[in-house]
Parts: structure tokens; sequence; C-alpha cells
């Protein structure tokens, strides 16, 4: 695998959805645009907000989309409904799979291991679970996965609970699936910082897919 | 010339994409490398994009549906003039309107809570069989509704409504709209366009419950709207299709037949619809397939009287009854279901009502069932007996799903969604515990194990 150079982006302060979802949209163009152009990784937290997939079922949030009291966004990924907020640490990956693997199932399953091994090094034993994209621990999602496409230039990623108000969840079905618990690693494990799993995050992404970052 | 647009291959794993959305309707201009439509595979979408500019032509396969990888999907040609002769060579392949209308994002103000809204679209959604014209008129509580309601100025249209209107070139500002609030649905475009709209009155709900409550008078509205083939003081005579039900009915008479009934809890199968029905299943194919995988544990259930002695037939066929608009009823087989995935059952399902509708089955997709499915759970029944057609051992009436207080074995009380079924057998071949452990089985495969129904 050749060494490519990715921007990365790791904001301190919480960050609004849209503004990033934006700059994910810029760098994905200009990658379609001139594939020489970098990939580029965002790592940060959102404000609470919900988003839902081209594909989403309505019938998946709770609350009337009147309610001026929840931010909903409908954007470039599959998968179903999901909500971000802060104590969740949020991943985007903008890249060009045409360097690695022509395929969303390979990507999807090496996000899953990512996210596995992310969490392995906390301690944290986790799993996928086949036909239900995300990682689990027991019956328990503890991060979510949404990628949208286009010419093999990925956008979105992944979310990881860590510290979050998970009573957020209650407002929707996550992901469609009735019933679906959900978990955050500092129920795990005690001694955990939110600084620290970002420090992890960028250092295995780097790692796994070989890449000289750059800060722009 | 006309240029294909085929369902790409988003992983070397994949064999079939779900259409999310298309980006251009027909007749929209599209230049070289812009996105024309969105395919989604497990939680990754892709934009699938035009290779020439040109104009979208056909859209063969709606938003929606589920195609295998490389097949056409929809047609690019490069000349505006000739859209026009390739949507004529394609109209009998473009899409059935399905009338899964989502929810819109922008939605009136004076809508109730999202809980109500949602049964309401829930019960649009109902996909189904079948075959009444006049079922103009079960949208009339609806109607009611929109009129009651406080409709604001702004058009208020689903989104699946919005592109038919585009495509059928129907003005939105005309369309009255049925539902909710006044807002415009696919049918009312459809109604709008001059097109019969087709609403079930037996055959297969959305769900194997019907709606709670109020809702419930919608769907038995087809019944005051005229269920009746003659006007008052006329003799009508029987057609084709009813003098053999009478003669099935009739020969039922000789045969010794008990009944015995079973109270399912349909909470997990309804959450695991919910699931699925994004991809083209419909509770018919779930509720064969259940049936169907239980028969392969039950053989004697699915045996028949004859003068030699019990037969058991080589297959087990699923027949499902289908009432007929013009009178009559038939019974479209599911061949083998334990072979068949769901998805493919459902596709099998769509089509033979389809084509049982255009009265084009085939004697043996009609006459080759070993076990009969009735279904009026749509009516909102509790329960009914169902006749036993003749040749076969075993009928199964399943009636509503109803939110139902339950006394649980620990003593504790909840509301859980009962459906009634009920089983009747001919007691020459079908004994009475064979037909109670039949439902036992039955129903801890749909209380249970709902998600094996898949494969």
């Amino acid at each position: 695998m050749v060494n490519r150079t990715a921007i990365i982006k790791q904001p301190d302060k919480i960050s609004s959805f849209n503004d990033v979802y934006k700059l994910q949209k810029e760098h994905q163009e200009a990658l379609i645009s001139d594939n020489s152009n970098p990939d580029f990784i965002w790592i940060g937290e959102h404000h609470l907000c919900y988003t839902l997939g081209r594909g989403s079922n309505y019938d998946n949030l709770l609350f009337s989309l009147n309610d001026d009291n929840y931010d909903v966004f409908r954007i470039d990924r599959g998968g179903e409904v999901t909500c971000h907020m802060p104590g969740q640490l949020v991943t985007y990956l903008v890249l060009d799979l045409k360097n690695f693997n022509k395929d969303l199932n390979w990507y999807l399953r090496k996000i899953e291991e990512i996210i596995i091994k992310i969490l392995g090094i906390f301690n944290i034993d986790c799993h996928s679970r086949e036909g239900f994209t995300g990682v689990w621990i027991g019956n328990k999602k503890i991060a979510s996965i949404g990628i949208g496409c286009k010419r093999w230039i990925t956008i979105n990623g992944f979310s990881i609970n860590f510290d979050c108000e998970l009573e957020n969840f209650k407002k929707i079905v996550p992901c469609g699936i009735e019933n679906c618990l959900m978990a955050n690693m500092i129920d795990y494990n005690k001694n955990l910082n939110i600084q620290e799993l970002k420090r992890i995050v960028k250092k295995i992404i780097q790692e796994e897919f070989n890449f000289d970052f750059v800060s722009k | 010339m006309s240029h294909e647009i085929f369902m790409p291959a988003l992983s070397s794993t994949m064999t079939e994409g779900k259409i999310v959305e298309w980006l251009k309707n027909p007749g929209d201009k599209v230049e070289r490398g812009e996105s024309v439509l969105v395919v989604e595979s497990d939680k990754a979408d892709m934009d699938v994009e035009s290779f020439q500019d040109g104009y979208l032509a056909a859209v063969l396969m709606p938003a929606g549906s589920t195609a295998p990888v490389g097949e056409t999907i929809g047609l690019i040609v490069e000349n505006e003039d000739e859209i026009a002769s390739v949507q004529e060579q394609n109209k009998g392949n473009q899409p059935e309107v399905s009338s899964s209308d989502q929810l819109e994002l922008v939605s009136n103000k004076t809508e109730e809570k999202p809980v109500v809204q949602s049964e309401i679209v829930e019960k649009k959604e109902k996909e189904v069989v079948l075959m009444s014209e006049k079922a103009a008129l079960s949208f009339n509580s609806d109607q009611i509704n929109a009129a009651t309601s406080n409709v604001s100025s702004r058009v208020i249209a689903s989104p699946r409504a919005k592109k038919l209107a585009s495509q059928l070139g129907v003005d939105l500002a005309k369309v009255h709209g049925s539902g909710p609030h006044g807002r415009i649905q696919a049918d009312d475009i459809l109604k709008a366009n001059g097109q019969p709209v087709s609403i079930p009155w037996i055959g297969e709900g959305g769900s194997p419950s019907s709606i709670p409550g109020v809702n419930l008078g919608v769907e038995s509205k087809p019944e005051v709207s005229g269920n009746s083939f003659g006007n008052p003081g006329e003799t009508v005579q029987f057609n084709t299709l009813q003098k053999a039900v009478n003669k099935n009915m009739e020969s039922s008479l000789d045969v010794p037949c008990f009944r015995v009934g079973y109270s399912i809890n349909t909470d997990k199968l309804d959450n695991f619809y919910k699931k699925v029905k994004q991809n083209g299943v419909t509770m018919t194919a779930l509720l064969v397939k259940a049936v169907a995988k239980t028969l392969k544990k039950h053989p004697q259930v699915n045996s028949s009287f004859s003068e030699n002695g019990i037969s058991y037939p080589e297959n087990i066929n699923i027949a499902v009854a289908v009432a007929m608009e013009d009178g009559g009823l038939i019974t479209p087989v599911l061949k083998e279901p334990c072979n068949t995935d769901l998805f493919e059952l459902s596709r099998e399902w769509k089509d033979l009502v389809k084509r049982s509708r255009s009265k084009q089955l085939e004697p043996d997709e009609y006459s080759t069932g070993t076990f009969t499915l009735s279904n009026l759970g749509m009516f909102g029944v509790d329960r009914f007996d169902a006749i036993l057609p003749p040749g076969t051992g075993a009928i199964l009436a399943i009636a509503s799903s109803k939110p139902t207080v339950v006394a649980n074995s620990d003593g504790s009380i909840s509301v859980k969604k009962i459906m009634q079924v009920n089983l009747t057998a001919d007691h020459r071949v079908i004994y009475g515990a064979d037909g109670a452990s039949f439902l036992k089985d039955l129903s801890s495969l749909i209380e249970d194990e709902p998600e094996t129904l898949v494969s």
C-alpha cells in the first residue's frame, strides 16, 4: 500500500454538524476533480443533532420534525437515523478507495476492525455482528457506521459513544433497529478521557491506511 | 441510441442493491459524471453517475426497489428527441407505483403527535393486493380528515407524490390531497392523472395487524362502497370463477373438518417486518415462509385425503386466497417457500398478484397448493373460520393482530400484539394433536425467531 497524504483536523471545541459536513463535501469534490489532492480525516464532537441517510425511514424519528428543539440533517450516507452529541467521538474519512480497495463491503468491515482495535487498546472487548454493521459489546451498540461514496471517494464515517447522554437515542430508533441498546466506553473502563481516545483514533487510522498526516 | 444504466457492484460480495433515490427524473438532462441515482448496500451508499451527456429517458426500477447487480435500471439517450421512443418501448417496464410514501421533512404545523402521524403513514404504506377499482372510496375518512383540518396554503406532498407529479406532468397545486391534513399522496397524483388506483380489500396487509381504534373503519370501507355485483331486486348469474368456488365450497360439506385456534404474539414479527419491508418484503411472504417452515416439521398437516389413503405431497406449496374484484376468489401458489429466500419470495408474490389481477395465471400457479392461507387481518377481524379447499388437508385463517392485555406466567400484566389464527383441517388425515402441535411450533417461530424467516 502506498503512502497517502491526508489532511487531519482535530478541533478541541464542539463543532457544528453542518460546517463539518460542508467541509467533507468540499474535500470530496476536490478529490473527484483531481485525485492527487490529499485525503481528509476529521476527528471531533458535535452539538446534539440527528442525521438520516438518504434511504432512511422517517418513522424511526420519534419526535416531530416541527420540533425546533431538534436539529435534523439528511445526508449522503447509507443506513438509518442516528444521533450525535458531545461525549461521542465522531470520525470522518474522505478517502479515495481507488488507492485501497474499490469495495464498500471491505471498507465497512475495515472500519469495524479499526474500531475494535481502538477499543481493544482501552481493554474494552467488543465485536461486530453479521448483518448489523457497527461495533457491539454484547447486545449493546458502542459504535455506529454510515458512509457515502461518489466515484469511490468516501464521505462520513463512524462514531464512538464515549460518555454521551444515551437518553438522546431514545428519541429515535437507532439504525432502524427496534429496542437497540446503546453503550458508552466509560461504562466499561472508568479511567478514560476523550483526549486519549482522540489520540488513539488518529494513531490507528494512520497505521491502518498508511497515511502521512499533514495539518494543511 | 440509448445507453443502459446498470446496478453497480459496490463490493465483490454484493449480489443486489437497493435504489435509494433517483436524483434525476425521466426527461431530465444529465451530464457525463453527474449523479443520476443513489444505490445502497448495508450502511454504505453510492452515487451512480452517467457515463455520457444526454437525457435520462427511462427509470426501469423505482426508488425503494432492489435489483441484482448488472441489471439494467435506467436508460440514457443522447438526443432529446429519442426520449419519447425509448419511453414508448419500455412502457411495460416502467415501475409500478409503490405506495410506500415517506413522511415528509417539511410538514404541516398543525399535525398531530408524531406517533399518530406515523401510524397514518404506515396505514398508507400497506402494500398490497388488489383488486378494487372502487377503491377510491376507501379513503373517505382521510378526505374528511383533510377537509376538517387546518390546511395551510403551502402545497404539502409526499416525496413520492412530488416525483410522480413531475414524471407524469401533474400540477401539484391542482391536486386534492387525501392524506393527513390534506397532504398529497402518490395515489392522488395517479387519480389526478386519470389512472386507476388499486387498493386492497383482501389479500395482504402491510402488517398482520390492522390499526387499532379509530383508523379501523378505513380499511373496511370497500364493503360499504359496494362489494355487490348486482342492484337491489336483481338476480345476477354466477360468473365462471364464482361457480368454481361454489363447487369447491359444496364439496367441503363432505369433509369432516375440525378447527383449532392459537393466539400468537407478533411484537417481534412486527419489528422484523419493519426492518425488511424496505427491501420489498411483504407480510404475505413472511407468513407464508413461517407456515412453510413449520409444515416441514409437520408433514402430517401438509397431507391430504385420497381414496387410497393419506397422500403426502412431494412439495410444500402454499396457496394464498385472494379475492377478485368482479367476484370469486383465486389462490395463487407460492411453491416451495422453504427453498426460496424471503426477498425472492416477496418478488414472486408481487408478480403472482399482479398477474392474477390481469387473469394471467397458469393453472399450475393457482391449483397446486398443498396448504392454504387466508388472511383477513387487514379488516380488523378478531378471528374467523376458513373453509377447506378440496384436495388439501388444512387451511389457516389469519386474523388481525391487536394490542391485547396479556396475563404473563409470572403473574404480571402487559400489553402485547396478539394475532389469532385458526386452523381448519380434515380429521380423516389430520388429528387434533397434529394441528395443535403445528400451531404451537408456528407460534414459537413467529414469537421467538422471526429473523430466521430470511432464508
